[in-house]
């Protein structure tokens, strides 16, 4: 059969209840594709371990445990540390949406971290609490209209910034860190297998778009996810022992308005509300700063870094 | 309770019990969509295809995708003008593919490593056409002939066959050699019956009598007749006559300094020519440079390349130019009078020449050369020609009226005038006499409009320089030396890894990639479809269609 001869490894199977274009559950398969099958699996509570876990089906391929909402990174170094005592040398992930890690996560991760487990705990950024009902998160970016930041007369949508949790990763001091995207896979497969080299713990925060939650076509999660690149919305870099190591450099820098449009939650960004106007002139100066801080511009009419950018070749197996 | 071993495959409790497929409203679907340098070229070539070909290194296979519609693609390669290139999406992305140097190379490949034509044994029984000229547009119908499984018999006046490509094409665009080496494969294909002419040898009807078509393709050998208000210079040369003098002997009448009068292939070749005698060199035409935008009918007919390199050889070009006057010393030409002109488009759509007063101007010449096109030579064929002097056929190349009747190449109604023009009205010819020999009805091919720019996905490429080939510098172009060096195998690798695929899978992975459900599966067949769809899980969610650099997966609408 087909399916079973695929030349790469296939962690997460289909028949998961994920939503059409669902870009955690491309993240997930891509993340497996890179780390299997030698590796145990922790998921906190969100989208993620409930459309995979429909009782009595799993689609993981793997070694899975699910934990509550809070305690990924705790079970996670609970299984590392036993693996451990056993005297096998196998690699542990922890999954959790961004809820369980910004937010009700965050203790354990943090002790996980500063404990230096060998654990790479991987974070499926879909920027609400989608599970529940979109609801807002640490990692909700401002302005953006969830149920519990609607954009109305009170407000623009989410009043505060999105936590810049990797900055706060980075004073852990930890091996590797790093930022991917569902629109770069060859990037994201890469850092996968860098994370898990190296020896302690690791962290990795995969920008994956919603199509629900944010109000798009199925078919532009990997458009959305691009643009939040390319515009410098959600740049994509490397930390090692919390110090910038590695940033790809944009092709062609877009104008914010090119990732917001097309997203309903940021439909009252363009209304014709007068206090719109302030509002995108601040996302577009919070991606001028990481364009500016990460030295993201390409030096080069199209610059770009050979080892993140996703060009295809035909004949494919692309690698990276 | 079922133990799942990591990585195997543990069909007992794992969500592939669960098939989302019912989920869709739309499904992905495979697409072949035409690229547009294919829809481009008028051979029928689909460079698209062969230079894919080549980018997975099967270069004999290119070879034999490219000779399918072309069979001298080491002449088209080097004289072409090639609209595929204008037509290349690349050229809106950064510059288009080399296309020309991809299949001049593949040519000159065929030619070192000796490689034949795939074709067909011919059926017992198999009938004969007879073809009227041994131009491109002859041979080509002749064999495509002979891939259909029918014989051919192709005649023609002169002792070899080529036709202008032998008789005019100066030998620093198209070596001899070259030539040569091309239709001596070719004409291993055909009958061949030279120094036979139609109306002198042999007549119409007696190849009607004695063949089961005739396809009729003798170009253009007659310049049309050329005066400046009903005067005409004594010693007045026209353009193809002195070209064919120097290609066929390597000499031109000593001029001094000369205008010659036209925008096409012949005034260029002729006044380059007469450049490298040392003659001082005019061209004067009605025409602007072609260029992207500009109107075929106020373009000069050459290619831009060529009129560049006229340039860079000391041709002196007076672009929307017409000469005034003739400025005579009893009957010989001392110099000419120009005036600025405008090709106008009227209401109608025809275009009418403007002259405008006050924009006269002289010029010193010894020779006035009219290169202003040439009309069949009518012998045989008089009964056939249209009213102004060339074949009126049909999109098929039959003429009306006349069953068993074919024509194209230069010598009809709205030709190309160019070797691809020809060799592609050879092929549809071939076509149509097949089916007329078989009694079936002939439908004209229907290519699907080509895929537009806009349904590309260019996030997968890179920028990448075009790969220029290496010209002799201007004073190192003497006599017949090819002016062109063409790209090496290498410079043609990196040129074919430029290439979008546009409309054609090229086998990237991508669908396999960017798929959330594992629903695109990748087959291991080095040939054919490569990827399926598994639409027991595909939820319809549009990704791959999106994501496809190429343009090749459309979604389809559910029939509920
Ligand atoms: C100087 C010059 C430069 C050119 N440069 C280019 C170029 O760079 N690129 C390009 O694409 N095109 C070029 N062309 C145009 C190109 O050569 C023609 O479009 C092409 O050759 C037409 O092919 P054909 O088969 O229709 O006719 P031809 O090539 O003209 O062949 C017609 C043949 O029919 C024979 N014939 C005619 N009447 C009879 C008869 N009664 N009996 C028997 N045989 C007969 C002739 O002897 C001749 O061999 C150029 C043309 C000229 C004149
Ligand atoms: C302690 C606790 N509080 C609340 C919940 C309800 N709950 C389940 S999933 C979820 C949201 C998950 O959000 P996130 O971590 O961002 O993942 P996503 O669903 O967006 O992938 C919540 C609030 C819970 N399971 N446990
Ligand atoms: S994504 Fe790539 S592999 Fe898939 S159909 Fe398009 S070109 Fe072919
Ligand atoms: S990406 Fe997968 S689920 Fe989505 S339409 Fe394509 S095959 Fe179907």
């Amino acid at each position: 059969m087909l399916r079973t001869q695929q030349p790469r490894f296939q962690g997460l199977d289909p028949g998961h209840r994920a939503c059409q274009g669902c870009g955690q559950a491309l993240a997930a398969r891509l993340t497996l594709e890179a780390a299997g099958p030698d590796i145990l699996l922790a998921n906190a509570t969100g989208c993620l371990e409930v459309f995979t876990t429909a009782w009595p089906e799993s689609a993981w391929r793997v070694p899975y445990l699910h934990s509550v909402f809070a305690n990924a990174a705790a079970v996670a170094a609970g299984m590392e540390a036993a693996l451990k005592a056993q005297g096998k040398d196998v690699k542990v992930i922890a999954l959790a949406g961004d809820g369980g890690t910004f937010d009700i996560g965050f203790q354990a991760l943090s002790g996980m971290l500063e404990r230096g487990h060998d654990v790479l705990f991987v974070c499926y950024d879909n920027e609400a609490y989608m599970n529940t009902g979109v609801q807002r998160s640490g990692s909700t970016p401002h302005a953006a209209s969830t149920t519990t930041s609607p954009a109305g007369v009170a407000r623009m949508g989410k009043r505060h910034l999105k936590k810049d949790i990797l900055a706060i990763i980075a004073a852990h001091h930890i091996p590797y860190a790093a930022t991917a995207s569902v629109a770069y896979p060859a990037d994201l497969r890469k850092k996968v297998r860098r994370a898990l080299q190296v020896a302690g713990p690791s962290f990795l925060q995969v920008h994956s778009p919603c199509p629900l939650g944010w109000g798009h076509g199925s078919e532009l999660s990997i458009e959305i996810a691009r643009l939040a690149v390319q515009t410098g919305l959600f740049p994509l870099i490397e930390l090692e022992r919390g110090a910038l190591v590695g940033a790809m450099p944009i092709r062609q820098i877009h104008p914010v308005t090119d990732y917001l449009k097309p997203q309903s939650r940021f439909r009252h960004l363009f209304a014709g509300d007068p206090r719109a106007r302030e509002e995108l002139a601040h996302l577009q100066a919070l991606a001028d700063h990481n364009i500016e801080a990460y030295g993201l511009r390409g030096e080069m009419p199209d610059g770009l870094d050979s080892e993140g950018a996703d060009t295809v070749r035909r004949g494919g197996l692309r690698s990276a | 309770m079922p133990i799942m071993t990591p990585g195997a495959f543990a069909y007992p409790g794992t969500s592939l019990a669960f098939k989302t497929g019912g989920w869709r409203t739309a499904r992905p679907v495979h697409r072949w969509v035409p690229a547009p340098c294919h829809a481009g070229c008028p051979a029928g070539e689909d460079p698209c295809g062969y230079v894919g070909l080549v980018a997975e290194g099967n270069i004999k296979g290119a070879w034999e995708r490219l000779v399918a519609s072309n069979p001298l693609p080491a002449v088209t390669g080097r004289v072409c003008d090639h609209p595929c290139e204008s037509a290349c999406h690349r050229g809106s992305y950064d510059s288009p593919i080399a296309i020309h140097n991809v299949e001049r190379w593949l040519g000159d490949e065929a030619a070192r490593e000796a490689w034949e034509y795939p074709l067909p044994p011919l059926p017992a029984g198999a009938k004969t056409v007879a073809v009227v000229g041994a131009g491109p547009g002859g041979l080509s119908c002749a064999y495509h002939l002979r891939r259909l499984g029918i014989k051919a018999t192709v005649i023609d006046r002169l002792p070899l066959a080529g036709g202008t490509l032998r008789t005019a094409l100066p030998g620093y665009r198209l070596p001899r050699e070259v030539l040569d080496r091309e239709l001596e494969r070719l004409m291993a294909t055909v009958s061949f019956l030279p120094h036979t002419s139609l109306g002198r040898d042999v007549a119409l009807e007696e190849l009607l009598h004695d063949y089961a078509a005739v396809f009729l393709a003798p170009g253009r050998q007659q310049p049309h007749a050329w005066d400046v208000d009903g005067r005409v210079p004594r010693d007045l040369h026209a353009a193809l006559p002195l070209l064919e003098e120097w290609v066929a002997f390597g000499k031109v009448p000593e001029i001094h300094s000369a205008v010659v009068v036209g925008g096409g292939n012949s005034a260029i070749d002729m006044a380059r020519v007469l450049a490298r005698t040392g003659a001082k060199v005019h061209l004067v035409t009605h025409d602007v440079r072609p260029a992207p935008g500009v109107p075929r009918a106020v373009a000069m007919k050459a290619a831009p390349r060529d009129i560049q390199q006229a340039e860079e050889e000391g041709v002196v070009l007076h672009l929307e130019h017409a000469i005034h006057h003739l400025i005579l010393r009893g009957e010989k030409v001392v110099g000419v009078e120009l005036v600025r002109v405008k090709k106008l488009a009227r209401d109608d759509g025809h275009y009418e020449i403007v002259p405008f007063e006050g924009t006269e101007t002289v010029l010193h010449v010894d020779q006035v050369i009219p290169a202003v096109g040439q009309k069949v030579a009518p012998e045989g064929m008089e009964s056939l020609l249209a009213a102004r002097g060339f074949f009126a056929v049909d999109d098929a190349g039959r003429i009306p009226g006349h069953d068993g009747l074919f024509a194209g190449g230069d010598a009809r109604v709205g030709a190309w005038g160019t070797v691809s023009g020809a060799v592609g009205d050879g092929r549809r010819a071939a076509l149509a006499i097949e089916a007329y020999l078989s009694g079936q009805p002939h439908g004209l091919e229907r290519h699907p409009e080509p895929i537009q720019f806009s349904g590309l996905n260019l996030n997968y490429f890179e920028h990448a320089p075009r790969g220029e080939e290496v010209l002799l510098p201007p004073d190192g172009r003497v006599g017949t030396a090819e002016i062109a060096a063409g790209l090496s195998g290498q410079e043609v690798a990196l040129e074919v890894a430029r290439c979008l695929s546009c409309g054609t899978c090229m086998a990237c992975d991508n669908c396999w990639t960017v798929c959330p459900d594992q629903a695109v599966l990748k087959m291991q067949s080095p040939a054919g479809m490569r990827y399926l769809t598994d639409y027991d899980y595909c939820k319809g969610c549009g990704l791959c269609a999106h994501e496809c650099p190429v343009g090749f997966i459309a979604m389809v609408e559910e029939s509920s």
